[in-house]
């Protein structure tokens, strides 16, 4: 499994982008006008396609009608999407089960780490674990203390 | 007319050397303005910013706001940071409750306006993580819920989106565009600097060209393009082009 490396509000950007470009745009020319190597800004395209808010064919990135539904909603109506969104993704999706099933739906930054070791092999766990907490905090899923170094199961709002 | 700055001259002195950085700067601020100020490096954006907002003294001429001479604890004016100046032992709740406390007494209404603020520019769910846990398009998010929570009736900012990576700016420019558009929302005026011509040109309403150092007003535009703007449109470009004609 891979994880792509991008937060919420580059995808949402890129998004953005896309749509200026009349809903359709070239990766390549996406990352010129941001100034970026097509490298730095694929991850944010493969985000956004994990989400299912564009679909990629040929090098051309297209906004599905979820991401024309986000791109029109209001800050708050926008949570309420990425929430849905990052809910289905299939790591957050067993780590939520997880944490469901533990103690008072927690768990140590430890085990968060193993758990996504396993899923996600790679010398660079730590940064694979920020960047899920990113998705889950904005999604208002899974939050993360930095003092008692655990993470839980956010309350629905 | 809610601010005007009248005459504004400021010169710094190094080594015994006077250098005129602004020249004789004269404009006023109108509720609904959303004005950018552009220019060369240099030509002093951010120290005009720093004199509206009573941060310095001008050398010559004054800032009034509402009629007063703008004093550097005006509770109706607020101020957005590019590197968003926030407390690191502070969270997220903390950083916005603390520029309440002179202002709020009682802790529950400030807890109350922190959240209201919190939930305006999509960060519930943070309140309690702390700055080093945020992402910089985050960390800039708090600097806007800050800056709003005092209910400001002008918001100034300083670059505040050139510390972020490009896409995510791209984000926080919308953001920050459909809190402007929500009239139930804070603030009547936005002041920003920027060196970017294609952000000046895609938030403003009005842009203030200043000229290299010693800076002066060399234009100020009213800019008719309808929101939202698209930067792939051909007018939106001659905008650009228009601008950065009066820099170079």
């Amino acid at each position: 499994m891979i994880f792509p490396k991008t937060t919420i509000s580059e995808i949402i950007g890129l998004l953005e982008a896309i749509n200026d470009a009349g809903g359709v745009e070239d990766a390549a020319r996406l990352a010129a006008d941001f100034d970026l190597e097509l490298d730095e800004i694929l991850p944010s395209i493969e985000g956004a396609e994990l989400l299912g808010f564009v679909i990629t064919t040929d090098g051309n990135i297209e906004l599905t009608e979820d991401a024309r539904k986000l791109l029109n909603a209001s800050i708050q109506e926008r949570k309420k999407i990425i929430r849905n969104k990052v809910a289905g993704v299939e790591i957050i999706k067993e780590l939520r089960n997880e944490l469901m099933q533990s103690d008072e739906h927690r768990m140590s930054k430890e085990d968060a780490l193993k758990f996504i070791q396993r899923r996600i092999p790679s010398s660079d766990t730590e940064s694979y674990f920020r960047i899920i907490i990113n998705w889950t905090r904005h999604a208002g899923l899974i939050g993360y203390s930095s003092d008692s170094e655990e993470i839980c199961l956010m309350s629905k709002r | 007319m809610l601010v005007e700055i009248r005459n504004v001259s400021k010169t710094y002195e190094t080594d015994g050397t006077r250098i005129p950085v602004l020249e004789n700067i004269n404009f006023t601020v109108e509720d609904n303005d959303f004005i950018c100020i552009v220019g060369p490096s240099g030509c002093g954006k951010s120290t005009l910013l720093r004199i509206i907002i009573g941060l310095e003294k001008p050398a010559s001429g004054e800032v009034l706001f509402k009629g007063k001479v703008i004093a550097p604890d005006n509770p109706k004016v607020a101020m957005v940071f590019q590197n968003f100046a926030l407390f690191p032992w502070l969270t997220v709740r903390e950083n916005i409750e603390l520029v309440l406390e002179s202002k709020v007494l009682h802790e529950k209404e400030r807890e109350g306006m922190a959240c209201k603020y919190i939930k305006a520019v999509g960060l519930d769910g943070f309140e309690r993580v702390y700055p080093r846990e945020l992402s910089g398009g985050m960390k800039q998010r708090v600097g806007f819920a800050r800056a709003l929570a005092v209910e400001p009736v002008l918001l100034c900012m300083d670059e505040p989106f050139s510390s972020l990576d490009a896409l995510t700016a791209q984000n926080l420019k919308d953001e920050l565009l459909m809190l402007w558009a929500d009239k139930n929302m804070p603030p009547d005026a936005v002041i920003m600097v920027t060196h970017n011509v294609e952000e000046a040109v895609y938030m403003a309403n009005r842009i203030i060209v200043l000229s290299p150092r010693p800076g002066k007003i060399v234009a100020d535009l009213r800019v008719e393009l309808e929101r939202p703007r698209n930067r792939k449109d051909p007018e939106f470009y001659r905008w650009v082009d228009k601008v950065y004609s009066l820099i170079v």
